[in-house]
């Protein structure tokens, strides 16, 4: 734990993908992986549905086998074994209780396969129960359960287990909102408790940037991006991405130098320096809304990237105004906090939109 | 208090709608079932006379006494293990396939399930003379393991013969009862199974097999009440030669004359399936 983060990553991801493809027939679900989870961590697969994430979860657990690449689990090549072999448990889509067995029967079913000394079973079975706070409920079948009972039945049947690593599958899609926000916050405060590795596969951007320590951003079977939530929000670097996590504009340009862009309309702006894509190519500028400014004509700071526009129209949100500015070549969104302070505009006027050369990243098209 | 009232005059109508609906079947069912069985019971308690006619006076139990008789006894326990074997056949051989249909794509899958119902579209005698010529000695399978240098089968009017013809006739009972509690099975729990470290064969005893039981007693009651009370097919390929419930029976109407003994038979024969039926879907219902 006190390792260098770095070396921790290094020496003992607790998952390790490497060129990791998946085929169905002749449809590539998962493309050329490449992933690093570390040890402890919560980590979030995000991605629209039929991305490929669940199936690459699926392959960690051993429900499906690679097509190609090598996976490791704490530096154990795992590909081909099936998933009674691997020291991963999984929490399904809907549960996946079994319906003839009691909870308590849920939750012992794992270390009844594995042949653990009873008396020691029912201890962990007790355990495990009242982690997930369902004391008392040993005896109920999964039919009697309310859906966020049943979720977390479904927890302490894997945790039960203290696999290295624990796999959700969109664990919280089944619930309904509010009872989804306490899950959330239960799920993390669980993870810390019991120290797991954590790896979970959602669609919901806002339950990956809440929960996880990393998310890995995936679509069409391919991995974009790989960061924290702060990363994957401020520093995109495909569109998709971008797009994915929050709102965004996007700019058309041409990368000119290192951290100059060339917009579509001509004008220069400086940007954040980039990395990620050869000078000459094809970009877009990744403007997020409310870190556009708005004034009136004329009235933006010297020394920043302005552009000029008419109010097209605007929608009030409650604690922000949406300001939606027409350019003679696109549109952009502006929201603005909605205080006293701040001057409204009105559609129709006359416009400038401004930003800080920090406030853009420099995504693919 | 008259919504009230509309509403009971409503819900009376309906439920008259109802029962007129059902009305034909259960008329059909009282006349041709449960009318026959009384005449069944009535006879069981007469009285079999010198000149073998019935009397229906003198009731008594001398033909219940009877069935604790040894032959009669011999012929239940020769049927029972003959309809048991059959069922545990056709639910070894059937299990896999309802698997594997279940499996599959709708297209194949519906193909094989009509694969399985087409012997029902030949006449069930006719299928058992065409048994009778497969398992003739000379006959198609016969030379089959000559050529192969087996040397001859002689099968037919054998109790295997008898088997094999229980089986290929009662298999669909089997397939198609599996084929449901297989389809509903949620194949998220065999994986759950498998990742909470259960093997293959684990997975199936604990998690596959008690969740498809309701198709499995299905299968295995569909299969064995038939069995139990076969009698053509005994009589085709077995050649009549060890007596079997169904054709003690028949004799004891239509040979020995003693109605009361093949009444009572029959109906407790009957009785026993019905009960074991009843116990078993008000035990099922309680798993689904």
């Amino acid at each position: 734990m006190n390792e260098p983060l770095g070396l921790q990553q290094q020496m003992s991801a607790a998952v390790s993908l490497r060129g990791i493809s998946k085929l169905f027939d002749d449809v590539t679900a998962v493309d050329n992986v490449d992933l690093d989870i570390a040890d402890g961590e919560f980590f979030a697969l995000l991605g629209p549905s039929g991305c490929g994430k669940t199936t690459t979860l699926r392959m960690i657990a051993g429900l499906e086998l690679p097509s190609a690449g090598s996976l490791q689990i704490f530096g154990e090549e795992v590909g081909s074994l099936p998933p009674n072999k691997r020291p991963v448990n999984t929490v399904f889509q809907n549960y996946a209780l079994f319906p003839h067995m009691s909870v308590a029967d849920n939750v012992a079913f794992g270390l009844r396969m594995r042949k653990v000394p009873k008396s020691e079973i029912s201890t962990r079975v007790q355990e495990a129960i009242s982690l997930v706070r369902m004391t008392g409920m040993e005896g109920r079948r999964p039919n009697q359960l309310s859906g966020g009972q049943q979720q977390r039945v479904a927890l302490a049947r894997a945790l039960v287990n203290r696999p290295k690593v624990l796999l959700l599958d969109e664990p919280l899609a089944a619930l309904d909102l509010k009872l989804r926000q306490e899950m959330q916050f239960e799920l993390k405060q669980l993870q810390r408790e019991v120290g797991i590795t954590f790896v979970f596969v959602t669609h919901d951007q806002e339950e990956a940037l809440a929960l996880s320590d990393r998310i890995g951003v995936m679509n069409d079977g391919r991995l974009l991006q790989v960061g924290t939530p702060e990363e994957m929000y401020d520093a995109p670097v495909d569109r998709f991405v971008a797009d994915f996590i929050g709102r965004s504009n996007f700019l058309k340009g041409v990368l000119e130098s290192s951290d100059v862009v060339c917009l579509s309309n001509g004008q220069r702006i400086n940007v954040p320096v980039v990395a990620t894509v050869a000078v000459g190519d094809d970009v877009q500028v990744s403007l997020r809304p409310e870190r556009v400014m708005i004034c009136q004509l004329d009235a933006a700071p010297s020394g920043v990237a302005k552009l000029s526009g008419v109010v097209d129209t605007e929608t009030f949100l409650g604690n922000s105004v949406v300001y939606r500015v027409a350019l003679d070549w696109m549109t952009i969104e502006v929201e603005t906090d909605h205080r006293p302070d701040v001057a409204r505009h009105a559609v129709g006027e006359q416009v400038d939109v401004w930003w800080r050369d920090d406030a853009v990243a420099v995504v693919k098209p | 208090m008259s919504v009230g009232i509309a509403e009971a005059k409503r819900e009376r109508s309906e439920r008259r709608r109802g029962f007129l609906l059902a009305l034909p079947s259960f008329a059909y069912m009282v006349l041709f079932f449960a009318v026959p069985l009384i005449i069944v019971l009535v006879y069981s308690f007469a009285t079999r006379t010198s000149t073998g006619s019935t009397a229906l006076s003198d009731w008594n139990l001398d033909a219940y006494r009877k069935l604790g008789e040894p032959i009669v006894r011999n012929v239940v326990v020769r049927s029972v293990i003959l309809a048991l074997v059959t069922t545990v056949i056709c639910l070894v051989v059937a299990y896999p396939f309802a698997w594997f249909c279940a499996h599959q794509r709708p297209t194949i899958r519906n193909l094989l399930l009509i694969a399985v119902m087409i012997p029902f579209w030949t006449n069930f005698l006719v299928r058992n003379y065409a048994w009778r010529i497969l398992l003739s000695n000379g006959g198609p399978i016969s030379s089959f393991t000559e050529a192969i240098g087996l040397g001859e089968t002689n099968i037919l009017f054998t109790k295997t013969a008898v088997v094999i013809g229980l089986v290929y006739a009662y298999l669909p009972f089997m397939i198609l009862p599996l084929y449901a509690s297989i389809d509903r099975l949620d194949r998220r729990l065999i994986e759950a199974g498998r990742d909470l470290y259960g093997s293959g064969s684990q997975t199936f005893r604990r998690i596959v097999l008690p969740l498809t039981m309701p198709g499995v007693i299905a299968g295995s009651i569909l299969v064995f009440v038939p069995s139990m009370g076969a009698y053509v097919t005994p009589e085709l390929l077995g050649g009549g030669k060890e007596t079997l419930l169904g054709s003690y029976i028949v004799t004891q109407f239509l040979t020995a004359r003693n109605w009361p003994v093949g009444a009572s038979l029959s109906f407790v024969l009957m009785a026993v399936m019905l009960v074991s039926t009843i116990v078993y879907f008000r035990s099922g219902g309680k798993n689904l």
